[in-house]
């Protein structure tokens, strides 16, 4: 029995069930016969017991032979209960690792536009709790019920096939104990939701006091802190010792009910017996079956209640199965290469305002160009449209001659080398990281690029070099240290086209020159587009290119665009100036 | 994410001393605890009384046949039933408010002490590892301190009586019944222990898929650029095949442990059966008295089970409760001598003047525990009013520098003088009470910004807030957001720019009126512009305070009073700037290299 892969996006709680019929099917074999075995525990008894009053009974020819039948019976359910488990676990756990395994692959594959909008701990609380609350409920709530309709399933017919009027006087209570059990754990639900609450407060109040631990200290604000703590850990405990409170009447008066149904069966039974109605031997059996099936009801109110969970849980997850991913194109056999055109583009996230507006420019293959303009101008976009991180609308984009749109995404972004503003490092080690960029790289490569981006020399003072791990349990990178790698990966791909949205803007002067030398270097090698906020990588570029409020302002080489009036060279003067002031400041100091 | 800090857990051998201390914490509740051996012992008396009524009731009609009196039967169960029903209440009430009181206590002690230990403390400690110990261990601690201790008694006292009264009744029946006991108590604990530690594999095998999940949403683009799904995707699924494994594997435990308890307890019953039957045949025993052994013996076995399984959780929980303890029990480093407690304690301050006037360091050395040296044999006199900037590459010991003043840390060699006297003659609150720190990575709490700015001087009014904001330069962009002072600022600040929380956290510290401001780099994510606006009211603000600033923007060192140039611990150079540039040495250096970083962003003159 293999695990199969849950294909399509919309399954109710039955339909992922279904995906592991025969396992539950055994299950339930397993579980009836299980039952079967446990249940004819006191029948052996009853036959027992009868033989003993009657004076029948003797050792070798009764009572031995009950008392190995009674053990075999035992034996016999332990192995069901065995497969029965089994089974189950089998089941559920595979049943939710091909869902997790369908909510990472969506996840990934689901577009910017989709990530942009929803939120990083929603998502991620969708996935880890939400499909344990379904692993709970498919791994043991299920069984449960099965357990309890099982154990009445199979003991009626017993009871009944025994004594009429015995079976009702037992089975007499039983609804008003499952009614008050369901009715109850309906009501509290509310309270258990509330406790979790403010548990979720209490350690939020933690985690702000820790992290932020130093401040509290700096402004000497430690009783504050304290009352706030204890306000919350006081909230905390009235709450949860309310709810034992509550607690402590259901199971008090879940026992009484429990015990009068006993009851019943002893004295009405006794009395019966009294009549010569029914024998010793079916008495005790009443009230041995009664003893056995009569205390799960108990928790299956719990388990019912909660059953409700598992559908939001499931529908909670399907929202995130149901969203579209990216579109897949045909791989065609050309590769991404050559010139990029665009023509008229238009472009506005969601309704807003247009990023870019009737954008046309081209950019020759083997040219390095900058791209400058103040936040929100709209560079950041056109490269995002250029990767097809985003669908543009309006508007072309060709390269080498062919539509984007009609590329296959994952080709066009295998011909990229982007350097993201914000770069994401995994949780894997320094050289894992680089790799990414490409995975058949030799160490001679990584290294290379690494000197590259001129972070070789920090890499190789951490402890473990290249091995060392990036993150919570590893080293903690400074941004520019994040930039930088970020970089060498990039490079390390060697692609086609190479994008650094502005991913100088953390590393110090001495760091930008080395970098900016090393891309000097492979000018020509690669098309590249440098998003810039500083003007030293401008003079890197064969041309440069002014963004304002999505439109095209000014384009040209550094000494055109110098050469005419605009904000190019109304920056250029800004910062001549400065230096300028700096130079008269040093050398005022000497002469002085 | 608690759990992940919890992979030392491993089986220890039970350490008694250990558990005594914690038992305190329980113990602390003595009327709940005495109402709850009352309470115990009521209800082992009740559990004991009906497998006799039920076993006297069936040997009377088995004798009897026609003529039983069923009422004294009635009276009996009814009592047994009403009783028993009263104490089950009871027994969770005690065992619930013993649980949710000791919880609070040792969290509460924890807490206490977090506040009180040094920054040294921290340094070593990941904020993970200590949410770990005062959540997940807390609540271990405090189900063992409760429940354990609760169902331990319950279940000696049941176990003791129904075995003395076996015994006195039938002592060849009980000690059959006896002789399974320490089998079950075995295996239980066997078992236990195995699916103890399954279940912390899958525990941590969860917590690394959500961390997966995680890294999985927050690198999309990354992973998209890069074209990474499948490798991702192929590392998900070895981990997510890893928790499938571990929750068989546990469950599986679970379907082997159920039933070989019950079928031991099944070969006791059945032994009875044969045995008892054959008494009977022989006339010496009751078919009544037969089913109330086995009564008796199917009482046992729920016991048996708690306590193994309260056995085997404590093994493992020692780590906890060890961890636990030595947080609780750690002395802090930096804190009040005790000589100053006792000025505290007599005359509500450390008896010496509030103002902060000279500070002097006297060949004050540093070193972190056995680490290198970091600041040696370090002079330095500021006066009153001063302005100091300090500069030097980063690991040169300006930060520690500015920690030794603050008292994060103590000296480990020299002194450190306000106003001649030694600063650990004087209280932490003093010192605390007067300054004002702006650091480079600026922590906000959850809340509103108006809350966060009120950190500073908890009774300030609006007013007052506004106030401070505007000299600090983050006025207009508070009141640009939608929400103006009332815009929640989200877990850590995170709904604002790095920027932005500089400048919160730097009206924080205005707001406060220090007399002695300190800032770690503090404006080094704010644009130009804006940076010439707080220099502004910076200078307001310093106006007659003293004041060290970290920086690197050359407008808010050029500024400064003094310049010191800090390396390998060291004052290297000090003065003015134009003294410094005049010297032309690494300050010099420095400038010229510096100037560069000064260049104007692009985004700042075009934005406007």
């Amino acid at each position: 029995m293999s695990t199969e892969p849950i294909q399509s996006s919309n399954k109710t709680l039955w339909e992922l069930i279904a995906y592991q019929k025969k396992r539950y099917l055994f299950a339930i074999a397993a579980m009836i016969i299980g039952t079967i075995s446990l249940l004819s525990v006191p029948y052996v008894f009853k036959v027992t017991l009868d033989s003993l009053t009657s004076g029948q009974a003797d050792l070798k020819t009764t009572l031995i032979p009950a008392a190995l039948i009674i053990v075999g019976l035992n034996v016999l359910h332990g192995i069901f209960t065995y497969f029965r488990g089994k089974l189950t676990a089998e089941a559920s756990e595979s049943i939710v690792r091909s869902l997790r395994h369908e909510l990472y692959k969506h996840l990934e594959r689901l577009p910017c536009v989709f990530h942009d909008k929803s939120d990083t701990g929603d998502l991620v609380q969708r996935c880890s709790s939400d499909v344990e609350t379904l692993r709970v409920f498919l791994a043991t709530q299920v069984v449960e019920i099965a357990r309890v309709a099982l154990f009445f399933l199979i003991a009626m017919p017993i009871m009944f096939s025994q004594d009429f009027r015995m079976s009702l006087l037992s089975l007499s209570l039983v609804p008003v104990i499952v009614l008050v059990a369901i009715l109850f754990f309906r009501k509290v639900r509310g309270l258990f939701q509330k406790v979790d609450e403010a548990e979720g407060k209490l350690t939020t109040v933690l985690q702000e006091n820790l992290t932020g631990i130093r401040v509290v200290r700096a402004f000497g604000r430690g009783e504050f802190e304290m009352e706030k703590f204890l306000k919350r850990n006081g909230e905390f405990r009235e709450l949860e010792f309310q709810l034992f409170k509550i607690l402590s009447v259901y199971w008090s008066i879940s026992d009484f009910l429990v015990f009068t149904q006993l009851g019943i069966v002893l004295i009405g039974g006794g009395y019966w017996v009294m009549q010569n109605q029914i024998t010793i031997g079916t008495w005790i059996l009443f009230w041995w079956l009664m003893r056995t099936i009569i205390w799960p009801i108990r928790h299956i109110g719990r388990v019912l209640a909660d059953t409700g969970k598992a559908t939001v849980a499931i529908d909670r997850i399907q929202e995130i199965l149901k969203e579209k991913i990216e579109s897949v194109e045909e791989v065609s056999d050309a590769p991404v290469e050559g010139e990029i055109v665009v023509r008229n583009l238009t472009y506005s996230y969601k309704e807003k305002q247009p990023v870019l507006t009737d954008l046309s420019l081209t950019i020759k293959k083997g040219e390095t160009v900058a791209f400058l303009g103040p936040p929100g101008s709209g560079k950041s976009t056109l490269v995002n449209l250029l990767v097809r991180l985003y669908d543009y609308e309006e508007g072309s984009i060709q390269i080498g001659g062919h539509e984007l749109k009609q590329l296959n995404r994952d080709s066009v972004r295998n011909a990229f080398g982007m350097v993201l503003q914000d770069p994401f490092l995994y949780s894997k080690t320094v050289r894992e990281n680089v790799v990414v960029g490409r995975s058949s790289a030799a160490d001679h490569e990584v290294e290379e690029s690494a000197h590259a981006a001129d972070i070789h020399s920090n890499i190789v003072d951490f402890e473990h070099g290249y091995e060392t791990a990036v993150g919570e349990r590893g080293v903690t990178l400074s941004g520019g240290q994040r930039q930088r790698l970020a970089i060498a990966r990039a490079l390390l791909k060697e692609p086609e086209f190479l994008v650094l949205d502005d991913s100088l803007s953390a590393v110090d002067t001495k760091t930008e020159a080395h970098i900016l030398r090393s891309l000097a270097k492979r000018r020509g090698k690669h098309t590249t587009i440098l998003i810039a906020h500083r003007l030293s990588s401008t003079r890197l570029a064969d041309r440069i290119f002014v963004f304002d409020h999505g439109k095209l302002i000014q384009n040209g080489s550094h000494d055109e665009l110098l050469s005419v009036k605009g904000p190019y060279q109304k920056l250029w003067n800004i910062q001549s100036d400065l230096e300028e002031e700096i130079e008269q400041d040093l050398s005022g100091a000497k002469k002085s | 994410m608690n759990q992940e800090w919890n992979d030392d857990d491993l089986e220890q051998k039970v350490d008694l001393r250990l558990w005594k201390k914690l038992l305190q914490y329980t113990l602390k509740y003595r009327k709940t605890g005495t109402t709850f051996l009352f309470v115990a012992f009521g209800l082992a008396i009740c559990d004991l009384c009906f497998p006799l009524i039920t076993g006297n009731l069936i040997s009377e009609i088995e004798e009897k046949g026609g003529n039983v009196d069923f009422a004294p039967y009635l009276w009996m169960y009814g009592c047994a039933t009403f009783f028993l029903c009263i104490f089950i209440y009871g027994f969770i009430l005690c065992a619930g408010k013993i649980r949710t009181h000791v919880s609070y206590d040792i969290r509460k002690d924890a807490f206490q002490q977090l506040q009180e230990l040094s920054f040294s403390f921290y340094d070593t400690k990941p904020v993970g590892w200590l949410m770990a110990r005062l959540t997940s261990d807390c609540n271990r601690l405090s189900n063992i301190l409760a429940w354990g201790v609760m169902d331990f008694i319950w279940g000696m006292m049941l176990m003791a009586t129904i075995s003395t009264f076996m015994l006195i009744y039938n002592w060849k029946l009980a000690l059959t019944i006896l002789s399974v006991i320490p089998v079950l108590f075995v295996i239980s604990v066997y078992f236990r222990k195995k699916i103890l530690t399954t279940s912390r594999l899958v525990r941590k095998a969860n917590s690394k898929l959500t961390a997966s999940y995680n890294e999985s949403i927050l690198g999309v683009r990354t992973t998209k650029v890069f074209v990474r799904n499948e490798e991702n995707l192929r590392d998900f699924d070895t981990l997510a095949e890893g928790m499938q494994n571990h929750s068989v594997h546990n469950a599986i435990l679970s379907a082997v442990y159920l039933p070989i308890v019950l079928t031991l307890g099944s070969v006791a019953i059945a032994v009875i059966l044969a045995q008892g039957g054959h008494y009977v045949t022989l006339g010496a025993l009751s078919v009544g008295e037969v089913v109330m052994f086995i009564y008796y013996a199917q009482m046992f076995f729920a016991p048996v089970q708690e306590l193994s399984a309260w056995f085997a959780e404590l093994q493992m929980a020692q780590a906890s409760a060890e961890r636990v303890l030595s947080l609780i029990e750690s002395e802090p480093e930096v804190r009040d001598t005790e000589k100053v407690l006792a000025k505290i304690a007599e005359s509500g301050n450390d008896g010496h003047t509030a103002e902060i006037g000279r500070i002097e360091f006297e060949d004050v050395e540093f070193q972190y525990r056995s680490g290198p040296t970091i600041i040696e044999k370090m002079n330095l006199v500021i006066e009153a009013g001063q302005s100091i900037a300090l500069v030097g590459a980063t690991g040169g010991g300006k930060s520690t520098l500015v920690n030794l003043l603050c008292r994060f840390y103590e000296p480990t060699g020299g002194r450190i003088l306000f106003d001649g006297i030694d600063y650990r003659e004087r209280s932490l609150t003093w010192l605390q009470s007067n300054l004002g720190i702006v650091l480079q990575q600026p922590h906000l709490f959850s809340g509103r910004i108006s809350d966060n700015i009120r950190y500073g001087k908890l009774e300030a009014t609006q007013e007052e807030i506004e106030e401070a904001s505007h000299l600090a330069g983050a006025h207009e962009f508070i009141m640009n957001l939608d929400h103006g002072y009332d815009t929640e600022v989200g877990e850590g600040g995170i709904q604002l720019s790095l920027g932005e929380k500089q400048l919160v956290s730097f009206a924080r510290a205005v707001l406060k009126q220090p007399k002695l401001m300190v800032m770690d780099e503090a404006t080094s994510s704010i644009d130009t512009e804006t940076e010439k606006k707080i220099q502004k009211g910076l200078e307001k603000v310093l106006k007659g305070r003293t004041s060290i600033v970290i920086a690197h923007r050359l407008s808010t060192i050029r500024s400064a009073d003094r310049i010191l140039v800090i390396e390998k611990g060291k004052i290297m150079e000090q003065g003015t700037h134009s003294a410094l540039i005049k010297a032309g040495g690494k300050y010099h250096d420095l400038y010229t290299e510096q100037s560069m970083r000064d260049i104007v962003r692009i985004d700042t003159v075009m934005g406007s």
